[in-house]
């Protein structure tokens, strides 16, 4: 015979992609159907639709067509056995090519398909090697790999490094079951793959994996879930730190009150940049050295003067601005919290007035010495993280305020200035950028540029 | 401690809450001087007299309503439906009024509705049903159901004290089957746990009130199968990381209830397990329930159509092969 099989079968393993030939459904009813004839053979090329066996049911006798071409690379119901609908009948090699191990198929006209061969019990057995010779794995005792592979056993096959074609499957259609897996990498044989390839896999015994404390000990199974609950992120140090536990009242409430204003106001910051060598000659002019709070409160007293949209509030619908400014000042207590005692009637002090209001209420606010009313009623709120050398910030609005000014540090930067005769030059010059949270609901961004124009104007051109 | 029947625990712990606090009372059809359909009620006129036993008129609707506004004057109202199904006439009462009120207005409602539920006995289609499932989809509401004598006195406890509208469905098959050793005096089974009626390896069969009992007969001696038994006691809100935990060890899951089929809670079961445990199933989630259908009169027919020990023995070995 010119054909055998055997013949180039190192050509085969190249691109092996099998597929399934099952028992089909012949009518509604038909619940099994029996083998009467194959009319291929192992090795044998078969083209799509070609008859490649032939089966009776108690309704009809038929043939089957093929479902693909390829070669048959194994045939797994006897003639005569009678089997369920579904059950696998035959794989096909679809990856092969007619003609590569059988030169006479190259023509695939089908000629061939009319005489069936009957091989030899011989060419039949040589046949069963066709397997690709560098398959890695054999493909066991059952031919049900092809039988879908449920998510557990997937997951765990990775985990374990467990190709399934090796595990014996007792499933339905030699499906392999979670059981059958857990059996097998128990059994140690299966861990071979999870090694690093030094030894082409032909170790018969296996390796402790990296992990595992005995020598000869199985690697230890994983079967749990991933899906873990997260143990809880308190550790016994952590909770000797300060500040952990239950929130104090003091930061309980300022954590409802900033979520709350978040929620509420439609925040914007807009920043500005102002030249601070005015306040910083008057600074130093003074009696005494005040603070740049001192000015830029003074400054923001009168811009608010001016944009009353800003010194305002608002509740639910309705805005309401102030004639009269009442200005919070942000009071750091260090990790206790933070409160903003009011100083009433801003607008009718000077920065020499506002600097020693501030250290009063700063003063008993840190001794906890503030009346109950004097943290109320505010129209605007200024914060000052400044001594701390920071940038910028995006302060959140103290509600029901329009607008909440952050000063951040004065700190020399070279900025270009202009001189009388129009010459620019480079000079280091006190600088600080004024960063204003405002409520959109209330107002729009000219509004806030105004207000910072204004402020940034009454700074560089400080007259006291 | 004497071993007490199912229906007894059910009077035992009403009787236990309204001796505790004076805002429990019961209301419902002939449950006064009778002692209810079922006798549940029984002896409970002649201890609490009639201030506290209500006899009603044969008006759900009003029975339930009754409760609500009462629940919301701060008592304790136990309702009692003389069958399950006829819980349909005082729905809107429960789903619309009761199970909406803390929403909308922050007011509390603490009451509890017992539903005789349950097929097995040739009731036919108004006197067998099972709808445990409707009231699942009415958020507000909690949904109880015990498998055992001792969960039926500590979740009645447990639903009367129960800030929120309960809907308690005792299984009437259960009633004078179901024997226990249940605690004297007054103890609560907490709402949302389940109870693992049996352990396993192999498979786990997730079920609640009477089908439990049907649950452990069935798999008891299966081929030598290793099967966990999950009894849910508290449908909503339901244990779901106890679910979870099952099906992360067996990987395999039936879910069993004697309710239809058709967005029951096994279709729920089942869509939590497919959401939150891919990763750990061997095989596809079965479930064995009632048909989508009316509960028939007839004895076989009723049997064809609730769950049996022989169906639920297939359906386990079915999906032990797979």
């Amino acid at each position: 015979m010119s054909s055998s099989p055997t013949e180039q079968t190192g050509s085969l393993g190249e691109s092996q992609e099998l597929t399934e030939v099952v028992m089909p459904q012949m009518g509604v009813s038909v619940a099994e159907g029996t083998i009467t004839a194959w009319r291929k053979q192992v090795g044998d090329w078969v083209e799509r639709d070609e008859p490649i066996l032939d089966i009776s049911t108690d309704k009809v006798e038929t043939e089957v067509p093929s479902p693909a071409a390829g070669r048959v690379a194994e045939l797994i119901v006897a003639e005569g056995e009678t089997v369920e609908v579904g059950t696998l009948l035959a794989t096909l090699d679809t990856g092969a090519k007619p003609g590569e191990a059988h030169a006479a198929e190259a023509n695939g006209d089908g000629s061939q398909a009319a005489e069936p061969k009957v091989p030899t019990a011989a060419a039949t057995e040589s046949a069963a090697p066709a397997q690709p010779t560098g398959s890695k794995a054999p493909r066991g005792t059952n031919s049900g790999n092809a039988a879908p592979v449920s998510p557990v056993v997937r997951r765990i096959a990775d985990e374990h490094s467990v190709d399934l074609g090796a595990v014996p499957g007792t499933g339905r259609r030699g499906r392999v079951t979670k059981k059958d897996l857990l059996i097998f990498i128990e059994s140690g044989e299966g861990t071979e793959g999870a090694q690093p390839p030094t030894s082409a896999g032909s170790s018969s015994t296996p390796a402790p994996s990296p992990g595992s404390t005995g020598a000869s000990a199985p690697r230890a199974l994983h079967i749990e879930s991933p899906y873990v609950e997260e143990p809880p992120l308190t550790s016994a140090d952590a909770a000797k730190l300060p500040g952990g536990g239950e929130m104090s009242v003091m930061r309980k409430r300022i954590a409802e009150h900033m979520v709350r204003s978040v929620q509420t106001a439609a925040h914007c910051t807009t920043v500005t940049e102002a030249d601070m060598a005015a306040v910083e000659r008057a600074r130093k002019g003074g009696p005494k050295k005040l603070s740049y709070l001192a000015f830029v409160a003074r400054a923001t007293v009168g811009a608010l003067r001016e944009n009353p949209q800003l010194n305002a509030t608002i509740e639910g619908d309705r805005i309401t601005p102030h004639e009269e400014v009442h200005l919070g000042i942000a009071v750091s207590l260090g990790d206790a919290g933070l409160v903003v005692p009011v100083i009433r009637n801003a607008h009718e002090l000077s920065h020499e007035g506002i600097a020693a209001r501030i250290a009063d209420v700063a003063e008993r606010a840190r001794s906890k010495r503030l009346e109950p009313g004097e943290t109320q009623g505010g129209t605007f709120t200024i914060t000052n993280p400044g001594p701390f050398g920071t940038l910028i910030s995006t302060p959140i609005i103290n509600q029901p305020q329009v607008g909440i000014l952050d000063l951040e540090a004065v700190a020399k930067r070279p900025v270009v200035v202009t001189d009388a005769d129009g010459n620019d030059s480079i000079a280091i010059r006190p600088m600080s950028y004024l960063c204003l949270s405002w409520d959109h609901r209330a107002i729009d961004g000219v509004r806030a540029a105004q207000f910072l124009a204004a402020l940034r104007a009454g700074l560089e051109g400080w007259r006291g | 401690m004497p071993a007490i029947t199912y229906l007894e625990a059910i009077s035992d712990g009403l009787r236990e809450e309204m001796r505790d606090d004076d805002s429990v009372f019961c209301l419902g059809e002939d449950i006064g001087a009778f002692g209810g359909a079922f006798k549940v009620t029984d002896g409970f006129y002649e201890e609490f007299g009639s201030d506290r036993v209500w006899d009603t008129p044969l008006a759900e609707n009003a029975i339930v309503g009754t409760a609500v506004g009462a629940a919301i004057e701060g008592w304790r109202p136990v309702c009692e439906m003389q069958f399950a199904d006829f819980i349909a006439c005082g729905f809107d009462q429960l789903v619309n009024v009761a199970a909406k009120m803390n929403y909308r207005q922050g007011v509390s409602v603490p009451m509890v509705v017992r539903l005789p539920s349950g097929g097995g006995f040739s009731g036919g289609p108004y006197h067998s049903q099972n709808p445990e499932a409707w009231f699942m989809q009415a958020p507000g509401l909690k949904v109880v159901a015990p498998a055992t004598a001792e969960d039926a006195k500590g979740l009645l406890a447990s639903a009367i004290r129960d800030p929120n509208p309960v809907i308690y469905l005792e299984h009437k098959h259960l009633y004078r089957r179901i024997k226990g050793d249940v605690r004297a005096g007054r103890y609560e089974t907490p709402l949302g746990e389940l109870r693992v009626a049996r352990a396993g390896t192999d498979l786990t069969v997730v079920a609640y009130g009477a089908m439990v009992h049907t649950a452990l007969e069935a798999t008891e001696d299966l081929d030598g199968a290793s099967v966990e038994v999950l009894d849910l006691r508290t449908l909503c809100p339901m244990d779901t990381d106890g679910i979870l935990k099952s099906v992360r060890k067996t990987s395999k899951v039936v879910v069993l209830h004697e309710a239809t089929r058709s967005c029951g809670v096994g279709a729920e079961v089942c869509a939590l397990i497919g959401e939150e445990a891919f990763e750990d199933l061997d095989g596809p989630i079965v479930r064995v329930t009632a048909p989508d259908v009316p509960i028939p009169f007839s004895p076989p027919l009723e049997r064809a159509v609730l769950p049996q020990v022989d169906g639920v023995k297939e359906a386990c070995r079915e999906l032990l092969a797979y």
